[in-house]
């Protein structure tokens, strides 16, 4: 792609790197105040229980130990409407139950064994199936139910197109509790200055989280409460619940000292927000020649003993259903469930890599009994730039959501046309794929395809703030965490490209609240788009003044800034270089900026089309990675080595996930089994090949520099397109993710005889 | 009933941490990760599984690779410790440093430092390791990001920079 620009599509050197590498860069947990103290959680060992009565004398005589909270001694003001700072309910094991600070994190361990619990139990339950029948036990007094009702989302009318199909194709998929687990755990540190409060976190909303909850919860004036995240060692979608932060300012002014407190690796697990297991039903009425009819998702997901962002995760498993394939009717419905079993929450791609699991496997199962090519298939049934048939529901002076329902709207680009050109073209679809089962051996090797479509980022209010300095240093504001990404990098560029000044002159000043203006949540993948917008829109205010001050300072009326020199209009040299212009201010000049990012006119999503070749070992059910493409339309990429890191990143993430990773619970004790990396296991260095990235796709007419959502896409067709390649390799279909040898093995069992 | 708290000894230690001589009085419970990061605030070393799961305490003892969580504190007295920090200090590292940089071998960074440690030393020891090498040499290694591709571009580049 030829490449207009100086800055955006360079590959610049990820910012804050080598500090990194050299263990210079300081996270939440390696942070030090004068006087501090170490915090530590007792957790509940029970599913569900009432605290009848509790003791913490011993502990707050023990020495050391500096402060002690329980539910008794905390504000009643709930973090969330069923979250409160210490619940005398608890409802997992893991919730907490009550914290201490003292002087080492040996002493606090020491006064959790002093604590004294009585505990009624309660009875628990763990399924979301069974946590929705009448006689279920209650995790919350309103109902099991979040919400007290399911969602539904649909277009068209699904019953008349299944009436009206030609056949129809069911199935049912499930998949298991996924842990984001950041490799740095999640840490607060709360310190008081008189009734000032400041919060070190682990957050990837400072802004609109954990500053919010820390001056409501405590009653203190929003002024007052700064937060800051200095680095995130991962954020994965994860790390923005507010009870934390909340217990250790709590602890802090207790003590009276400065309190940091950092979960353990167990507790991470327990205590962090996993994405929850889902059950997916999923039809699809086809008319003669295929083309799909009708499509109908009802998912149940298990939302835990809290919901926190569930509701979100529940939605987002529609979007494949709802949007994928050209299709008149199209309905979704999902009930998020409230279990006794750890707090569910998001993970990358939220409920979208589970949706589209069951999407891309039946549509594979379709081709199969059209004896179609499943690339064929989709090339001709994929959803176009025309977007759906059906009537534009949104008003038309409204922006219109990125989650899509409705039809009669196009996408402001759509590149899944070129993603399933380039990918197949890559992994040699055509000459090397053979018929579904075709075949034979002990190792049996296949191809196997998935696509996805995901939120482009729009949405989210966004705000920035770039000044000039008369030192030749352009500072960038913005609110909100780079949680490892690299979006610090990425808007660096931006500002650098509407600058017109070399990328190292710009310093980012970014997650600390009384530095920033007020910045949106990382999440939905939206901080190139939202954000993004916000740094180009208010360095092109503050290019403005500049461009008014050089014309002053050449004494002509009017400029025009070209390779990084501001030429009078007629362009006659020589002119003033954008850095002689700054070093001429006489203080800063600020450009600023404030936005909604997207469009009214056009429905702005990512596309991807995934290709994996994979070996089953037919005598194990062992599955080996052989090759794997991934074949992206995110518009332009700002950074192209950036984002190939990542998109790698979340293959190998979810190729973990898709082969492996699971969280299991014991259902007499609704203890989790498995809580560290010995027993769940993260993907290794090791396990896959390396991934194969592409950007085939051209930029997008409205993302700032053309660029749309990166961060969760390439999570979305993963399970699909490593399902799809098993079935091609042995003819066997799987329909519960993760695909570990047991799970493979049982399907050669039950579904090898039926198919030979 | 064992419910009575009562004062751990402290144990003094000597022992060389980057070069320089340290007297500290510690807990026996206290581990070298512990130590290290909460006082003497050397935190290159990250705890992240602190049972010896994950590489991201990686430090040298007597210059080969351990877990710093896995140790006690008293088990490395009269020993030589050099941390991610100390490495810094010594020729050589800085081409790593330069590697990963240029090939983006980290993201958030939290595992960054601990495989920097394993790199310096997986290098030493193999100036002709290829990709699979590395790999291995890796292995013990977690990065949730799965900048895993990256990594082992930057220590390859890392293995053309070194004198
Ligand atoms: S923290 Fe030491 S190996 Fe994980
Ligand atoms: S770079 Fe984030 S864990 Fe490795």
């Amino acid at each position: 792609m030829n490449n207009p620009f100086h800055s955006v599509g360079q590959n610049a050197l990820r910012l804050g790197l080598a500090e990194k590498v050299r263990g210079e860069a300081r996270y939440t947990s390696d942070l030090k105040r004068p006087g501090l103290l170490y915090g530590k959680i007792l957790r509940s060992p029970h599913p569900h229980a009432r605290i009848s009565a509790i003791d913490v004398s011993a502990a707050q005589n023990a020495p050391g130990v500096h402060a002690v909270l329980t539910h008794l001694d905390v504000p009643e003001n709930s973090i969330d409407a069923d979250l409160k700072v210490l619940d005398p309910v608890v409802r997992f094991v893991g919730d907490e139950v009550a914290v201490v600070a003292a002087e080492n994190p040996p002493a606090a361990e020491d006064a959790l064994r002093l604590i004294r619990v009585e505990y009624d139990i309660l009875p628990a339950v763990y399924d979301a199936a069974q946590a929705l029948a009448d006689d279920a036990p209650s995790v919350h007094a309103e109902g099991n139910l979040v919400d007290g009702e399911k969602l539904v989302v649909s277009r068209g009318d699904v019953a008349a197109g299944f009436a009206a199909a030609a056949r129809i194709f069911t199935g049912t998929f499930s998949t298991q509790v996924h842990g984001p687990v950041g490799m740095e755990t999640r840490s607060a540190l709360a310190e008081w200055d008189g009734d000032r409060l400041t919060v070190w976190k682990t957050s990837r909303s400072l802004h609109t989280h954990d500053r919010q909850t820390l001056a409501r919860v405590l009653g203190v004036p929003l002024e007052r409460v700064r937060v800051i995240c200095t680095n995130m060692g991962g954020g994965f979608g994860n790390k923005d619940e507010g009870r934390l932060a909340v217990l250790v300012a709590l602890l802090a002014r207790k003590a009276g000292r400065p309190v940091r407190l950092d979960y353990g690796r167990a507790e991470e697990f327990l205590g962090g927000r996993n994405r929850q297991s889902t059950r997916n039903r999923i039809r699809i009425g086809i008319a003669e020649d295929g083309a799909p009819q009708a499509i109908e998702l009802t998912t149940v997901m298990n939302a835990g003993a809290y919901v926190s962002s569930g509701r979100n995760v529940t939605r987002r498993v529609g979007q494949g259903a709802l949007y994928l394939y050209t299709c008149p009717h199209a309905r979704f419905e999902g009930a998020t469930v409230y279990t006794n079993r750890p707090a569910g929450g998001s993970f990358r791609g939220l409920g979208a890599p589970l949706g589209h699991f069951a999407l891309e496997v039946l549509v594979d199962q379709i081709a199969e009994s059209l004896q179609v090519d499943p690339l064929e298939y989709r090339l001709r049934f994929h959803v176009p730039l025309e977007g759906q048939p059906g009537q534009r529901v949104t008003p038309p002076d409204q922006m219109l959501p990125d989650e899509p329902v409705e039809g009669g709207v196009p996408f402001s680009s759509n590149g899944l046309r070129d993603c399933l050109l380039a990918g197949a073209e890559r992994i040699g679809w055509r000459e090397k794929r053979r018929p579904n089962g075709t075949m034979d051996g002990p190792r049996r090797r296949g191809l196997g395809l998935a696509m996805g479509i995901y939120k482009g980022g729009v949405g989210r209010e966004a705000q920035a703030e770039v000044s000039l300095n008369p030192t030749g240093r352009v500072e960038v504001r913005v609110g909100i965490v780079d949680v490892g990404q690299g979006s610090t990098t990425v808007l660096a560029q931006i500002a650098a490209e509407v600058l017109q000044v070399p990328l190292d002159r710009v310093d980012m000043i970014m997650a600390d609240t009384a530095l920033t203006p007020p910045g949106h949540i990382t999440a939905g993948s939206t901080t190139t788009f939202s954000s993004g917008s916000a740094v180009k829109l208010a360095a092109q205010n503050a290019r403005n003044k500049l461009s008014e001050r050089a014309a002053a300072m050449m004494d002509v009326t009017d400029v025009v800034l070209e390779e990084g020199q501001f030429l009078a209009r007629n362009r006659a040299r020589p002119g003033l270089s954008v850095l002689q212009v700054m070093e001429g201010l006489p203080g800063s000049s600020v450009g600023r900026a404030e936005l909604k990012a997207g469009s009214s006119d056009y429905i702005i999503n990512s596309f991807a089309a995934h290709f994996v070749e994979v070996e089953v070992e037919m005598d194990t059910g062992r599955l080996r990675i052989l090759r794997y493409v991934a074949a992206h339309d995110s518009g332009r990429i700002i950074n192209p080595r950036l984002a190939e890191n990542q998109v790698s990143g979340a293959v190998l993430q979810f190729l973990g996930i898709a082969l492996r990773e699971e969280l299991y619970l014991d259902e007499r004790s609704g203890v989790t089994l498995n809580p560290s990396f010995l027993e769940h296991k993260s993907t290794s260095i090791v396990d896959f090949p390396p991934v194969e990235v592409i950007f085939p796709a051209g930029p997008d007419p409205i993302g700032p520099f053309g660029a749309k959502a990166l961060g969760e896409p390439p999570v979305v067709p993963v399970l699909g397109a490593v399902a799809n390649a098993v079935a091609n390799a042995s003819g066997v279909w799987l329909y519960e993710a993760p695909f570990t040898p047991r799970r493979v093995l049982q399907a050669i069992h039950e579904q090898g005889s039926a198919r030979s | 009933m064992t419910e009575q708290h009562k004062p751990v000894e402290k144990t003094a230690l000597s022992l060389s941490v980057n070069g320089r001589q340290q007297s500290i009085q510690v807990e026996p419970r206290t581990t070298l990760l512990e130590m290290l990061r909460e006082q003497l605030d050397l935190t290159g070393a990250k705890p992240a599984c602190e049972r010896g799961e994950c590489g991201a305490c990686t430090v040298l003892l007597d210059e080969r690779p351990v877990h710093a969580c896995h140790l006690l504190a008293v088990q490395v007295a009269r020993r030589n410790i050099v941390t991610v920090e100390g490495l810094a200090e010594r020729p050589g590292f800085q081409q790593i440093v330069d590697a990963f940089v240029a090939r983006d071998g980290g993201q958030c960074g939290y595992c960054t430092p601990g495989f920097a440690v394993a790199a310096y030393a997986c290098i030493r020891d193999n100036p002709g390791a290829d990709a699979q090498h590395i790999r291995w040499a890796l292995v013990g290694h977690i990065c949730r990001c799965n900048a895993y591709d990256s990594i082992v571009a930057g220590v390859l580049e890392a293995l053309k920079r070194v004198p």
